[in-house]
């Protein structure tokens, strides 16, 4: 089981998490979305997977390149 | 006599013999013949160079280990180089050089596209050791590494690739990377050992540090095949050469079918994100949108397409991307697409959705001001059509890069558009230094935030038109067609044929 290490492209602040720990989620889907430059800007997934958990809270602070959530496959 | 010729063209043929050709097969990767022939139009390749050897070793250097020639992409000749990994590592030495200098001459002088297929170890050992190896064998062409754009070059990297493999590579227009190739100055190996620690080839060059941080990839291929095949996709938008108008297509059946929906493709509350490409798609011909460095600098989506027939660049910001904020990843991209489209003639589009600038202490240490106006430059130096649509937002010096004001040959706006310097809220802020929710923001607000929509700028003609969603299509293939170039036949002036091939 490969972990994949799903990070945030901008900062801001976690404005609403979208996806559930144990869903299932395809490439290109919005795992949760970002709040940042007056903009609901989604974190999108890459690689397919399932979500094992999120390394944010919604309202969290996050940083640019910060791994929000990890999955696996 | 003949048997002379005949076992000469075999063995020259063989390449690096049956037991290298092998195991590339096993591997699932071309040789360099194969490459050549899926590259061509069947039966059009004409060899120039195949007797080529190095004197030193003229049994195992076949064609000298890089196979050079002319042939058809879609009817129309072009030049082509495939290096021979099989034969000495395809590494770079007198014979072979000679031979891609002629395939560049004639390529020049003739007008035709060239094409590189760069898999080499680099500078053949021990040739070119010591002062009289680096005297003979390098340096002898001043002409060797300048690029004026006069023909399109198209690249592939297609496995191990250093030293003039990487450096024709850059110097393209048009470069794909197929995945476990490395592009690199030299191999790991020596990078390992000149600076004492371990070095991973693929980290080092490879697909996805070039899709995704140098740029130096327009983009990725899975096999060998796909990337040949995205080489005769790419040429097919652009002319032979720079005093030719690019070539025209059949419009394709379906083109504009989504026009009539094209609205919904916008999110009605102007905080939410949304995929420009989708836009793209709808607006061009059916199936012509061709995406280059689609995974770098995200947030300003850059292709060739057609729009009635003909080929367009586009450049649109991308707001499922940081909202659609420029960094410098995208002030490059942008710049280094609109030296491409003018250099061969291709009319520029520009969809306009963006915040403005990336701002803070990274963007001005990664040199913002300089790349900005690097791109700012590109676009005021174009000298093809260029038609701007806003979208929905503009703002600051972005809208000039955009297209805004003289930038653009014809500006025009939708409905939803909105043109300002700043966000409502954050001028607020800088001048009243209030924030949302104090006493007297929501007056200030109202103050910043009344101008933004496109109407004032159409009143003073700084938007020629506003047009709705749906005419968009129509609208860009009529001006295309007023703005044509007829006084010089479709033919641009070129001003930044001599700018460098990466930034």
């Amino acid at each position: 089981m490969a972990a994949i290490q799903v990070k945030a492209e901008v900062a801001g602040s976690v404005w609403q998490i979208t996806t559930k720990v144990g869903q299932t989620v395809e490439a290109g889907d919005t795992l949760m979305i970002i709040e940042s430059m007056k903009m609901e800007i989604p974190v999108i997934t890459e690689h397919g997977g399932t979500i094992d958990k999120f390394m944010v809270d919604e309202k969290a602070a996050i940083s640019e390149g910060q791994v929000v959530a990890v999955l696996s496959r | 006599m003949s048997s002379t010729f005949d076992a000469r063209k075999t063995k020259a043929l063989a390449m690096g013999g049956p037991e290298k050709l092998a195991r590339r097969k096993a591997a699932g990767v071309l040789n360099a013949r194969e490459r050549v022939e899926k590259l061509l139009d069947p039966g059009s390749f004409i060899e120039s160079g195949l007797f080529g050897a190095s004197l030193a070793d003229p049994d195992k250097s076949a064609a000298d280990g890089k196979i050079a020639g002319f042939g058809r992409i879609d009817g129309r000749e072009c030049a082509v180089v495939a290096n021979d990994f099989t034969v000495m590592g395809a590494s770079s030495a007198g014979t072979n050089g000679r031979k891609i200098g002629h395939m560049k001459r004639v390529a020049t002088s003739r007008g035709l596209p060239m094409v590189f297929l760069g898999e080499s170890s680099g500078a053949r050992m021990p040739d070119h050791m010591g002062a009289r190896g680096m005297a003979t064998l390098l340096g002898n062409d001043g002409t060797q590494y300048i690029r004026m754009r006069e023909t399109p070059w198209a690249s592939a990297t297609l496995g191990l690739s250093y030293g003039s493999s990487s450096w024709y590579s850059v110097l393209s227009d048009f470069n794909v990377v197929r995945k476990g190739a490395v592009l690199a100055v030299s191999s790991a190996q020596l990078a390992s050992l000149a600076i004492k620690e371990n070095v991973d080839p693929e980290e080092m060059g490879g697909w996805q540090v070039h899709a995704e941080v140098t740029g130096f990839a327009d983009a990725v291929a899975e096999t060998d095949e796909e990337a040949l095949e995205l080489i005769r996709t790419f040429l097919s938008y652009l002319p032979s050469h720079h005093n030719q108008a690019p070539p025209e297509r059949p419009v394709p059946a379906g083109s504009g079918a989504q026009m009539a929906d094209i609205a919904k493709l916008l999110p009605e509350k102007r905080t939410q994100v949304y995929d420009v490409r989708r836009i793209v798609r709808a607006i061009v011909d059916e199936g012509s949108f061709f995406e280059v460095k689609a995974r770098f600098g995200k947030v300003l989506t850059t292709g060739l397409a057609r729009l009635g027939g003909r080929t367009v660049g586009i450049l649109a910001n991308n707001p499922l991307f940081r909202g659609g904020a420029m960094d410098t990843d995208a002030c490059e991209k942008g710049a280094s697409f609109l030296v491409l489209c003018d250099s061969f003639n291709i009319p520029v589009v520009l969809l306009v959705d963006t915040p403005g600038f990336s701002i803070g202490i990274e963007a001005e240490r990664k040199r913002a001001p300089g790349k900005i106006m690097n791109f700012m430059q590109a676009l005021q130096l174009c000298t093809v059509p260029k038609l701007s649509v806003i979208l929905r937002k503009t703002y600051g010096q972005a809208y000039l890069n955009m297209g805004g004001g003289r930038n653009s040959d014809e500006v025009a706006a939708w409905p939803t558009a909105e043109v300002s310097f700043m966000d409502p809220t954050f001028a607020v802020k800088i001048v009243h230094g209030l924030e949302p929710g104090q006493p007297g923001f929501d007056g200030a607000f109202a103050e910043m935030s009344r101008d933004s929509e496109p109407w004032d700028a159409a009143a003073v003609f700084a938007v020629q038109s506003i047009v709705q969603p749906h005419e968009t299509r129509d609208y860009l293939i009529r001006m295309l067609e007023v703005h044509r170039q007829r006084l010089s036949g479709g033919i641009g002036q070129h001003l930044m044929r001599a700018w460098p091939t990466s930034f």
